[in-house]
Parts: C-alpha cells; structure tokens; sequence
C-alpha cells in the first residue's frame, strides 16, 4: 500500500531531514510512527499523503504518486493533521458539504461514532474546545473509509476518558483493507491499539516490527536491582525497576514506552 | 451521487466545489451582499447630497460605479485562495479531493467572472432603489434611475471607438483583478499589501530602466514626433498595442497563479 525507497527531504536552508529513507507498509494494520519531537513524523505524514513533495527517492501510495495528488488517491486518503481549522458551520453542514468528496462516506457510522463521543451535529465547529473538534476529525476521518488513515499526533488535546475512547472507536471501526498510520510522542496513549511499531530517529527508520514478533522477542517485567543484569534495558521506577528482558517463554504486554527508550537509545531487539 | 474519482477535469466535482462553497459561505455571502447594498446606498446618497441632488444624473452614477468596481474587485480578488493564508487550511485544501484544475478554474470563477457579472447587476440594482427612495424625500433629485445603457451609447459616441478599443479596456480590468488573483495565489500574508508593492517596484524599475537606457542612448536628444509611440502612429494603433501588451500580461498572470496552485505545498 505505501512504499517510500530512498526518500530524501530537506526543508529549504535546513539540513537534511531524511535520506535514502525506505519503508514498506501494507493493509491491514495499525501502525504507530514514534519519534522524538522533530524527528520528522508530520514531514514524513506530508510526504505520504501530497501536501509535501520529496526531493528525491520514489514514493508509492497505494499505486499513486502523492507529489501529483491525484482524485483517484486523494479520495482514499484522509490525513488528520495535528493542528487543524474548521469554517463556522455545524457539523451537520460540514458533513452535507464535504462528505460528497469521499465515495465510500458511511454517514450511519459518523453518526455512531458522534454519539460514542458525545458530540451532537447541531452543535457548531468554531464553538467546539480543541479536544471536541479533534474528536469530531477523527470521527469524520474513520468515516470516509478511505483504505489509507493518517492521523498526526491524534490524542494530544484528548482527555483521559477520550483517549480510552479514540482507542475503542479506532479499533472497531477499520477492516482488513484499511491501513491506518498513527505518529505520536505520546507513546502509552496507542498502547493495545496499535499492531506495528515504526521508530524514526534522526530522519531514519531505527526499528520496525510488528508488536506480535516484540513480544516472541523480549518481555516486560518489573524486578529490582538483581534482575537489571539480566535485562536488555531497564528504567527505575518507584518501587523498583522496569526491565525488557530476552524472552524467555512469558509472553507479556509490549511496554511500548521502555521499547521506544529502549531503541532510541541504541538498544537492539533480535 | 457518488463522486467521480477520474483524474481529468470533472464538471461534477467542479459543481461539488461549488456546492461546498455554498454550504460553508452562505451567511458571509449573505452578509457581503447586504453590506454591499447599505455601503452603496449611503455612498451615493452621501455624493447626492453633496451635489445638493440637483447637479446629479448617469454620469455620476457611472463615475461612482467604476470607482467601486475597481476598489472592491481589487480587494475582493485579492482574498483569493483564502485557504493559503494558513498552513493547516492550506493542509486541508490541498488534500480536498479535486484536482488542480478545478480548484482553479473555480477560484477564477469565483473571484473574478462572478465579481465581473454579478456587482454591476447588485450596483444597478442599488442604485435604482436609492434614486428610487431618495427622489420619493427629495423631489429634487430628478435624473434618479441610473442605466449601463445610456452610459455605454455615450462612451461609444465619442471619437468612434473600435473593438481594439474594448478590448483595452477590458483586458485592462482583468490585468488590474488578475495582478490581485495572482499576488493571493503567491503571498500567504497580506496578499493584497505585498502585491502592490511587488507591481510598485516592478513599474517603478522598469520606468527607472527606460530612462536609464534613454539617457545612456542620449535618445531625449532625437526629436521623436509628438504624436507616435515608437512605431504606432494613431490611437487605433495604441489600442491594439495596449491590447496585445494586456493579453501576453494576463496569460503570464493564469500562469504563475496556476503554478503556485499546483505546486503549492504546506
């Protein structure tokens, strides 16, 4: 669905952000793209779906060339950008005006996953908190159906309660056919949600996996000092230490924050 | 209806585009066109007034109306691509499924043919009314109702005008409106400030370089006739030079606006 091979990008009078970057991702999966701050996740998110173009290196979306944003592709991605605005209209004006431009539009579960959130249609966009308009992005994003989801950093602004709640609508609402690109910092908010890790470090993909072969590879442990030998990472926290240790026949919940500590800090997992 | 989601041009998306539009602008297009009325009604009043509502007939209706047209068709043209004055708008358009063309094609209708079609319609229309009130208060006021027609039969009176002579003028007017298109498509702050300086600069360096050459050449030392500019010896000849200069203007202009478009990023 989305091949990216040797990629290079620089902003203007900057330094290269990426090059000779590759990466290869098909449907059917959740995928969370993690990084530092400026590690180029919304770069490279722009360079995916079109409102950026790429110096050099091939990038393929789902058989398109982005750079030509073509309708043909355009229909069938929907890019839900950290920083958004919305006209002055209700959300059911909104939905009349540019749902029309999306084939596959399922109307029915825009209104189910309004009401998950707790968003009514008469109520007017310019009027919502941040938080709310977010929900109602990402409520009229998963209704599209379009085969590619990106959405950059989609829980920052969310409450606890909506965060729970962006995880059980996201999850239930995609098929098989769909992919769905996830970039945040915020590692724990997309834990149990997503199913392949990407960790983008200094303009390159540092570690891909998905989180099935995470946990045949390592597991996740809480110990004290006498387990820290044992461990390919570990972090102090109150009451003790949490470790990633080899795996040895425990398979346990992929504890995506000391995996991201773990990777970024050149730890490696075979 | 389901969209098309061919890639050439597509009349139905382009429709969409409209539609969308509709649904989005309709109170600002309602309050615009109410504002449009109010600000023109107490604008020629306020001339009326002025001239003692006596000395006023067609000319001075004509004189208001091509003040306005011009002042408002700059702004209004200038705020062109609204989209590109932020980055996440700008995110959101670019990713809107239709192509280049008819977003373009669009914004030129929108801006500029509609512009053109629909403010004489909405200045004679308020006009009429305001002569119309106004004569009912004050009598005086008697050449009240305000025609394109009468103001066209005099300007062709005059001096046997020719289609060159049209041509000008209205190549002229889409020089002025596209110069705004154009600078909107370009500058995402202060699109109409920024343009203006750019056509400053552009017109004062190109009059600076005429007479920089000319001293250079010592051409001020030729006695050149009075009546010729360089090879064009009539005013037909001026209209159809200007005319030609006007086109080869306003095609460079639709270009460099649908590049900016098309190669927009954000």
């Amino acid at each position: 669905m989305i091949q990216i091979k040797d990629l290079n990008f620089a902003y203007p009078r900057q330094k290269a952000l990426f090059n000779n970057l590759s990466i290869h991702l098909e449907a059917g999966s959740i995928t969370g793209l993690l990084g530092k701050n400026g590690a180029g996740k919304s770069t490279l998110l722009k360079l995916i779906t079109g409102p950026l173009r790429a110096q050099s290196g091939e990038v393929s979306v789902l058989e398109h060339d982005p750079r030509k944003r073509e309708v043909s592709m355009l229909s069938d991605v929907f890019l839900v950008p950290e920083e958004f605005s919305f006209p002055a209209i209700t959300i059911k004006d909104y939905e009349k005006a540019c749902s029309v431009f999306y084939p596959k539009f399922d109307e029915e579960m825009l209104n189910r996953v309004l009401n998950e959130f707790e968003l009514s249609s008469d109520s007017n966009l310019q009027r919502l908190s941040y938080g709310q308009k977010k929900k109602f992005l990402i409520a009229f994003a998963i209704s599209t159906r379009c085969r590619l989801l990106v959405l950059d950093e989609p829980t920052n602004g969310l409450d606890i309660p909506s965060k729970a709640l962006f995880r059980k609508v996201l999850a239930g609402s995609l098929d098989e056919n769909q992919l769905v690109i996830i970039s945040t910092h915020q590692v724990k908010d997309v834990e149990n949600l997503i199913d392949k890790i990407i960790i983008l470090d200094n303009g390159k993909v540092i570690f891909k996996q998905t989180i099935s072969e995470i946990s045949q590879r390592v597991c996740f442990v809480s110990g004290t000092s006498d387990d820290i030998d044992d461990a390919i990472y570990c972090e102090e926290v109150p009451g003790g230490y949490r470790l990633m240790k080899p795996n040895d026949n425990v398979e346990t919940e992929v504890d995506i924050e000391l995996l991201f500590n773990a990777v970024t800090k050149g730890k490696t997992i075979e | 209806m389901i969209m098309q989601t061919t890639n050439s041009f597509s009349l139905q998306r382009f429709f969409m585009l409209f539609r969308q539009s509709f649904r989005i602008n309709k109170k600002i297009i309602g309050i615009t066109v109410a504002g449009f009325f109010g600000i023109v009604f107490i604008l020629l009043f306020l001339f009326q007034s002025k001239s003692d509502f006596t000395h006023w007939d067609n000319n001075d209706y004509m004189g208001t109306f091509i003040f306005l047209f011009f002042i408002l068709g700059i702004v209004y043209s200038s705020l062109s691509f609204p989209d590109f004055r932020s980055k996440e708008k700008s995110i959101a358009y670019l990713m809107l499924p239709a192509s280049a063309s008819e977003k373009y094609i669009f914004e030129f209708v929108t801006r500029i043919v509609a512009f053109v079609l629909l403010m004489p319609l909405l200045f004679w229309l308020t006009a009429n009314i305001e002569g119309a009130v106004i004569h009912h208060w004050v009598p005086g006021l008697e050449d009240y109702k305000f025609s394109f027609g009468k103001a066209l039969d005099k300007f062709y009176s005059v001096g046997g005008k020719t289609v060159w002579d049209t041509l000008s003028i209205i190549l002229g007017c889409l020089f002025i409106f596209l110069a705004a298109f154009t600078g909107a498509s370009h500058f995402s702050k202060s699109p109409l400030m920024k343009t203006l300086f750019t056509f400053s600069l552009l017109c004062g360096g190109s009059f600076l370089y005429v007479y920089l050459l000319s001293k250079g050449l010592n051409i001020d030392q030729y006695n050149l006739p009075d009546d010729r500019i360089l090879f064009i010896s009539n005013g037909h000849e001026e209209a159809k030079l200007f005319t030609l200069a006007a086109s080869v203007i306003n095609i460079s202009l639709l270009a460099i606006s649908w590049f900016r478009l098309k190669e927009k990023e954000a």
